[in-house]
């Protein structure tokens, strides 16, 4: 065994509980830096020396971001390009990944790699000619415009990820459906989905992340102030002299804590996203 | 009504012919499910082939000709070297291209050590990892742009709590995001917060998996702890390591959020990646071929790393016993 029974006062004090914290103060002091300047009055965000704690307390700023500024706008933009990409995604994303974890194709390992390789390719690549495209069929300032090359740029780890799920199923719950003589979209529905559970879940949490994360297409094809979404307001909130802390930390937080909670409610799918081989970012 | 119609137009086809059997050929039954799976994955892949093929194949069409930006949008005038060229021996795009690189280097390094360390401290915690696993997933989520925001305000040069740190430990004022050398320092560390923890919990999975009966011989025959780290978990984590390497440092060629948002590129153009190249000169500048050129360069430089690693890639493949 490589975890020794530790006795006395080393089961409270020792070389693993010390680093654990070391790694945690590591992680929380500068989350706590975000949180507790956001509660500060606004003009105190600007301090020197910096207090502390969150003194003099105010929710000023989350009133600033939503009443001064438009961060209502960009967080509804998020939620709506965010969602209907996800669900984009999940519908291509099984359909592909069944067929190509369990249909004999020609040309399916081609495939598989070409796919691995798109998913990190850097999107400035093939940001000119997305834009000017979108230009010319009026797709700029749209939601449009950023649901299809999030759901592009989604696919292809969602496929791996649903493919992977889908290999694991045994081939005699499939033949059932078949001799049920259940069509072919019908026993993905009802028996190959709820055995791939675990893979929709991990591919959508990727996928959320992803699209709510997201700053450089966001950046080139919705800069109007109507179609923003959070990376791309937040960025902007800064003015030419002035950069509103305060504001874009209250705005900060509130995007963290959609993200956050489900990334908690859902760590174990993430985790086995990040480690059933397919690593991402 | 069709079981009645199909059962008797079957008794018909027995009266003509000798018993068939009533299953399809199999060979004509796969090139049926063929069929059907290419049909499945025809919507996926015609969409990311819109997004992504085909602007790559325009991209590199762009860079390779005279484009000039008229009133109503651009036009192609004809083939020409000539951007690439000019990013041969332009400074920018060699320093564009050294920083990349250097800031790959050195926050992979850093992130994979530190990573370990962490997930070598995890694996002896006993109870709480599901949480610290969550604790640790949150950086990872965060919005890289907030990221940005909160590391420039810690190292603002009036009211940044770097700076108060810094001068109440004796160090003077360093002006940080304004000189280049610590601007790149400050925006690594910015990195390194996000990311760590994002490498710990991959080694960490590697960990997990790693069989137990090894170390027990090895504490058998008396090794030592380090010996055991060096000579018998480095090598067996070697294929997971080299996996989450591999895609942060081709991810890393798209290096973009965190500099454009905190540093701008600057100061001058000492932290100003690739892919902030190529977005000032396609959209600041509207340079469009020696931008496209920036562009391309980024993405042939990824394909030649994905082809330098396809081995891995196969092996990934492979694993999953296809």
């Amino acid at each position: 065994m490589r975890n020794r029974k530790r006795v006395g006062w080393h089961r409270y004090i020792n070389g693993v509980i010390i680093s654990t914290v070391v790694t945690v103060l590591f992680i929380l002091i500068p989350l706590y830096w975000l949180i507790a300047s956001s509660l500060k009055a606004p003009l105190s965000v600007g301090n020197s020396p910096p207090s502390y704690g969150p003194t003099p307390f105010s929710f000023a700023n989350y009133k600033n971001a939503f009443v001064g500024y438009d961060f209502g706008i960009y967080f509804r933009n998020s939620i709506i390009v965010t969602l209907a990409t996800t669900a984009l995604v999940l519908i291509l994303g099984t359909l592909a990944g069944y067929a190509l974890g369990r249909l004999p194709m020609r040309g399916k390992f081609t495939t598989l790699v070409v796919l691995l390789i798109i998913s990190v390719f850097p999107a400035v690549a093939v940001l000119a000619p997305l834009y000017l495209l979108m230009r010319d069929i009026g797709w700029l300032n749209s939601y449009q415009g950023l649901i299809l090359p999030y759901t592009a740029f989604n696919l292809p780890f969602a496929i791996w990820i649903l493919r992977n799920y889908m290999l694991g199923i045994p081939k005699e719950m499939e033949e059932t459906g078949r001799i049920d003589g259940a069509g072919a979209l019908r026993t993905v529905w009802t028996i190959i989905l709820p055995q791939a559970l675990p893979g929709l879940f991990t591919a959508g949490i990727f996928c959320f992340t992803a699209c709510w994360t997201e700053f450089l297409m966001a950046l080139t094809f919705n800069n109007s102030n109507n179609f923003r979404t959070i990376p791309v307001g937040i960025a902007d909130f800064g003015g030419n002299f002035q950069v509103p802390y305060g504001t874009i930390f209250a705005a900060s937080v509130v995007a963290t804590v959609p993200i956050g909670i489900l990334v908690f409610i859902f760590r174990k799918f993430v985790v086995s996203g990040l480690t059933s081989g397919a690593v991402k970012g | 009504m069709t079981a009645i119609s199909s059962a008797s137009g079957q008794s018909a086809a027995g009266q003509v012919r000798p018993v068939v059997p009533p299953v399809p050929r199999p060979d004509i039954n796969r090139k049926r499910l063929a069929r059907m799976g290419w049909g499945f994955s025809a919507p996926a892949l015609v969409v990311i082939a819109a997004v992504t093929i085909f602007p790559i194949v325009y991209s590199v069409i762009m860079s390779l000709n005279n484009v000039t930006v008229t009133g109503s949008g651009f036009s192609l005038d004809g083939f020409t070297f000539s951007n690439y060229n000019l990013l041969v021996h332009a400074s920018l795009w060699r320093d564009a291209l050294f920083f990349t690189v250097y800031y790959t280097v050195v926050t992979v390094i850093v992130e994979l050590v530190l990573g370990t360390c962490i997930a070598l401290v995890l694996e002896r915690l006993v109870a709480g990892r599901g949480y610290m696993m969550a604790l640790l997933l949150l950086p990872w989520s965060m919005i890289t742009v907030i990221n940005a925001e909160l590391w420039a305000y810690i190292y603002n040069g009036t009211y940044g709590v770097a700076d108060a740190i810094l001068s109440a430990l004796g160090l003077g004022h360093p002006v940080i995001l304004g000189t280049p050398t610590p601007a790149i320092i400050g925006l690594m560390i910015a990195d390194i917060w996000k990311t760590t923890p994002f490498v710990a919990i991959i080694v960490l999975a590697g960990l997990v998996m790693l069989p137990g009966d090894v170390y027990e011989a090895a504490e058998m025959d008396g090794a030592s702890g380090w010996y055991t780290f060096w000579r018998i978990t480095l090598p067996l984590l070697r294929p997971t390591i080299a996996l989450a390497v591999m895609f942060r440092v081709l991810q890393a060629f798209g290096l973009f959020d965190l500099p454009y948002v905190m540093t701008g590129g600057g100061p001058g153009t000492s932290t100003q990646s690739l892919a902030i190249l190529a977005f000032n000169a396609l959209f600041k500048n509207l340079s469009f071929g020696p931008g496209a050129a920036v562009a391309t360069s980024t993405a042939v430089l990824v394909l030649l790393g994905c082809l330098a690693s396809l081995r891995v890639f196969r092996v990934q493949v492979g694993q999953e016993g296809n």
